[in-house]
């Protein structure tokens, strides 16, 4: 590389290049401005993981680390793709391949984000506020004193990834059809924590190693990880059928247990009961 | 940038020089220095390794080094890139998102900002970046296309980094993305070795092409702000390359193989102010110029040290 001979030629060098550098910047902020505006359409069918903040703020919030993908026991987070535009390399979940079932129990991807695209702080609250409650309730410390198990289901039902929405015409219930066997496709390699009180074992295990067998399918009930304050089956006219609650936080688990087709259930990142 | 404040030392008489190149023959010559790649293998096996750490920690779920090279976590401490953190507290602070960044970002900053004044500023480029091992091998190649005079070598003024580098802030502050994530090829290539590969990396095959084609090094040298923010750390870091006129020869093999030739200005013949020259802002610390030496009046010191061996 020649520098140029005088200062003279070299601040003149330095102001043409310098043009073109503003010139380049300038069609750069104005192509990921244009981006942006695609990008508020784009993201809408991106999940993202518990605690993330609003889509407009996730997009700078996020440094595109994957400290969260790393950190997910389940490996539910995966990164975005170049298809998605301007949101490449920031986390999404797609429920139906693998959802957030919640078997870390402490909301790690929300603690592990140093950005707080995934802000931890509401759910520090809500855990605080349960275990100061908790210990108002018993004052006596006794031996079903528990208070980590009560932090921890509020932390969890704070969580507002979106809200499970059911099409009935192609679920199983509202025809009225049950359900044998395993859920889900030969191979499928998903993994959740059975909320079910009589398996002793506590850990994530694969969605086709549990066999069900039910009259009427109530899969997407039975297996929520939050329980009757989101999911019940109700009965509508003269057949049973579920119906999503307030409390349910779009975590996509009744999303990959659903044995009927990909999209009889969806996770609506924008409704709110 | 160069500011003589002191009048050179006169240039002494060929014969004065021990380590001259003229008068001697080619293999006399080369016989002085037997290893001459000592310090560039060592560069690379520690470029290697952590970007192997990075992948190892993830598939096989050891932990060490989380994260890819915009943030990471080195057991357990948060590491940021200065870079990022800086935008991110510019966009924080204008739309109110401040109070959210959590202790653990402040402390990847400070930590970051802190180990790499203790290692010299832009050695990160050199030792760690992956996108500087790849350029590094293009560059091979763009000089034997200049050397085939199949190409010619386009420069541009080194000023315009600073440029890239106010711009990208501002960038960031306006529009209210991560803009130079987005194209950063430092983050694209680790995020591709760590998660898989992607599309994106067409993006900086496209930029290797340019940069083998077109200019040398261009990203490196003209365009890249992190290397520009770790420059800033390199002013005030003990860690530098040390410059005795005495051992010099002043035959400039040590700017044909520098990524930025401009901080070795005192090489020449005539130029030198001091007996004793360390080196700026810019230069990374890789040693090329330290290996290439064949007289060792280049070495890697801390200052008020001995010299690293």
């Amino acid at each position: 590389m020649k520098k140029p001979k005088t200062p003279e030629l070299n601040r003149r060098q330095f102001l043409m290049n310098g043009a073109v550098a503003v010139t380049a910047l300038t069609a750069v902020g104005l192509g990921a401005n244009y981006l942006k505006k695609l990008n508020v359409e784009n993201s809408k069918s991106l999940l993202r993981p518990p605690g993330a903040v609003n889509e407009d703020e996730f997009i700078y919030a996020c440094i595109k680390c994957g400290l969260c993908v790393q950190i997910c026991p389940v490996n539910a987070i995966k990164l975005a793709t170049i298809k998605d535009g301007l949101s490449y390399g920031t986390p999404y979940i797609d429920p139906r391949a693998q959802a957030c079932d919640f078997s870390c129990d402490a909301l790690q991807c929300i603690e592990t984000c140093p950005t707080s695209a995934l802000d931890f702080i509401p759910f520090k609250t809500a855990g605080e506020e349960a275990f100061i409650a908790y210990n108002k309730a018993n004052p006596n410390i006794g031996k079903d004193y528990n208070p980590i198990a009560i932090q921890s289901k509020a932390m969890k039902a704070n969580t507002t990834m979106g809200l499970a929405v059911i099409n009935l015409d192609t679920c199983f219930a509202a025809k009225g059809k049950g359900f044998k066997g395993s859920p889900r496709e030969d191979g499928f390699d998903g993994v959740y924590r059975s909320p079910n009180p009589k398996r002793k074992e506590r850990k994530a295990s694969l969605v086709n190693d549990h066999a069900f067998n039910r009259d009427i399918c109530d899969l997407c009930v039975t297996e929520c990880p939050i329980g009757e304050t989101a999911i019940i089956m109700e009965n509508n006219g003269n057949i049973m059928t579920p119906k999503v609650l307030d409390a349910c936080t779009g975590c996509g688990v009744c999303v990959m247990v659903c044995p009927s087709s990909e999209d009889t259930i969806v996770i609506d990142k924008l409704k709110t009961v | 940038m160069k500011f003589k404040k002191l009048e050179p030392i006169p240039a002494k008489r060929r014969e004065e020089m021990p380590n001259s190149k003229l008068g001697i023959t080619f293999k006399e010559w080369k016989a002085k220095k037997p290893n001459k790649n000592k310090w560039r293998n060592k560069r690379w096996a520690v470029l290697l390794f952590f970007n192997f750490l990075f992948w190892t920690s993830f598939a096989f779920h050891i932990g060490i080094l989380e994260g890819s090279f915009s943030g990471s976590r080195f057991i357990g401490i948060y590491l940021m890139d200065p870079y990022n953190a800086m935008q991110e507290m510019l966009i924080a602070n204008r739309t109110g998102y401040y109070a959210m960044l959590t202790t653990n970002f402040f402390i990847g900053f400070f930590v970051i900002l802190m180990f790499y004044f203790l290692l010299g500023g832009r050695t990160f480029c050199s030792w760690l970046c992956p996108y500087h091992f790849l350029a590094e091998n293009a560059e091979k190649l763009h000089n034997y296309l200049v050397k085939k005079k199949k190409i010619k070598e386009h420069s541009y003024n080194i000023g315009i980094k600073y440029i890239f580098w106010v711009g990208f802030l501002l960038l960031a502050f306006f529009t209210k993305i991560l803009v130079f994530e987005t194209i950063n090829p430092v983050g694209i290539i680790s995020r591709a070795i760590i998660y898989g590969p992607g599309l994106l990396l067409l993006w900086v095959v496209a930029l290797l092409l340019f940069e083998i084609v077109y200019s040398k090094r261009f990203w490196c040298r003209y365009v890249c702000p992190i290397g520009v923010t770790y420059s800033a750390l390199k002013k005030v870091s003990p860690v530098s390359v040390k410059f005795d006129l005495d051992k010099c020869g002043h035959c400039k093999d040590c700017q044909d193989v520098c990524l930025v030739p401009h901080e070795l200005w005192f090489v020449k013949r005539g130029e030198a102010t001091k007996e004793v020259h360390f080196t700026g802002a810019d230069c990374t610390n890789c040693g090329l110029c330290v290996d290439i030496c064949y007289g060792d009046a280049l070495s890697l010191t801390i200052k008020g040290f001995d010299k690293i061996t």
